[in-house]
């Protein structure tokens, strides 16, 4: 998709996580699908990318359809390597409902299913809005997965869904990180999918080596490249 | 003076493409001065309370100005059963105090609080008829968008050079890019982002 919002913010730099000159310099704004097969360390990459930019200064949020929040602050300390970040959860697992704030500053918003769409984004603008008002300008958002929210919700809705919180990035300067499980879904679907982000890292699997590629910034694929 | 429903649809203007902006509201007069207001501009309905308003909805009512506070059935309790209607109409609601609840997570697209300004209902208006813009933009983009990963996934990539189809489907996907980008009513503030979200979970089926 080609949204044109002008932003003064600076551009991301994503090569301490993954040195592929396609991310040295990412547009703000801009939203990028991670996708490859099961297993393959998507959803690690997409949180290692959110820690590298709280390293930095900016902020993170995180959609989890599969771990609880307290997994996900957790996991995010030890990615980040301290104790307190400016992290926002919205948590479409654990059996609660509503915001709330815990010691360490991190705000995490209930959803009640993968699926109330609705929920997601009161809790991304909750989120957005704490990071705003704790003076931070700049973010990087993980959504994982879209596989899960595919199994509550129609193609279409989806689709729709991204485009529309892709926009909402857009606005934000934010960079948005969606993971979605290659094996999991038709060609159609995953193509159509594809067509709601500015760009893909493709992750596979050769020999045992998993390797990543860039997709749909630059105007060639880049070449694979081994993932640590 | 008081208008019925009816009698106000009659006098408002003749343009038929129009839309159509249902009032409920039970003071008389407030509706009336509503409808003055709006009538230059859009097809004007009246119901003075939620039952009246539940049976004069139907496909064509764009946007619903609600009263909170009716006697007879609340707005909330018409809010409810618009939603559960089906049909694809905006809905502001229009509040005595500002709300103290949270906004968001109310079922409404927008609010109002009295007293209202011509300027404000005009604004409101205006604004959640761009949402259903925007809306309908992105339905029309999701259909084209499915109908290239069709093509894409049944030919190969010499034939889809070749096709003339193809080379227009991929031209309107561009375009309608650039159409959604500019109509920014479904995600500019985060009222509209959540409004918008909601929409897309129901009224889609069909």
């Amino acid at each position: 998709m080609a949204t044109n919002t002008d932003h003064t913010g600076t551009m991301y730099d994503l090569t301490n996580v993954l040195d592929i000159d396609a991310l040295a310099s990412v547009r703000p704004g801009s939203s990028i699908l991670v996708s490859g097969p099961a297993m393959t360390g998507k959803e690690a990459l997409a949180y290692d990318i959110l820690a590298d930019g709280v390293r930095q200064n900016e902020g993170a949020v995180v959609v989890s359809t599969g771990d609880r929040a307290d997994n996900i602050i957790a996991d995010f300390r030890e990615r980040a390597g301290s104790e307190s970040f400016p992290l926002g959860v919205v948590d479409c697992v654990s059996d609660a409902s509503g915001g709330e704030t815990t010691d360490n500053g991190v705000y995490t918003h209930h959803v009640s299913s993968p699926g109330d769409l609705t929920g997601i984004g009161i809790g991304i603008t909750k989120a957005l809005e704490g990071l705003h008002e704790s003076g931070v300008e700049d973010g990087r958002l993980a959504l994982s997965s879209l596989s899960t929210m595919l199994t509550y919700t129609d193609r279409k809705t989806v689709f729709k869904f991204c485009h529309v919180l892709s926009s909402r990035l857009d606005a934000a300067g934010y960079l948005g990180l969606f993971t979605i499980d290659s094996g999991a879904h038709d060609d159609q679907t995953l193509q159509v999918i594809k067509q709601a982000f500015d760009g893909m890292i493709e992750i596979r699997e050769r020999d045992g080596t998993r390797e990543a590629r860039v997709v749909g910034l630059t105007s060639s694929p880049s070449d694979w490249k081994p993932l640590e | 003076m008081y208008l019925e429903g009816k009698t106000t649809r009659r006098e408002s203007m003749s343009d038929p493409d129009a839309p159509v902006v249902l009032i409920v509201e039970d003071e008389p007069d407030v509706a009336e001065t509503y409808n003055l207001w709006l009538q230059d501009d859009y097809e004007v309905r009246v119901a003075q309370n939620g039952d009246e308003a539940l049976d004069m909805l139907g496909e064509e009512v764009d946007v619903v100005l609600l009263d909170r506070m009716m006697p007879g059935l609340s707005g909330d309790e018409v809010l409810s059963r618009i939603r559960d209607s089906g049909y694809e109409c905006r809905v502001a609601m229009v509040t005595a105090v500002e709300p103290d609840f949270d906004i968001l997570e109310m079922g409404f697209d927008s609010y109002l609080t009295k007293p209202i300004r011509s300027e404000q209902l005009h604004e409101t208006v205006e604004n959640l008829l761009e949402r259903s813009t925007y809306d309908g933009l992105l339905q029309e983009y999701y259909s084209l968008v499915e109908k290239q990963a069709t093509l894409e996934a049944t030919k190969s990539s010499a034939e889809l050079a070749e096709s003339e189809e193809y080379e227009e489907l991929t031209g309107r996907i561009d375009e309608l890019q650039d159409n959604l980008s500019q109509t920014l009513g479904g995600i500019e503030d985060d009222e509209d982002f959540i409004a918008t979200l909601r929409g897309l979970g129901n009224g889609d089926e069909h």
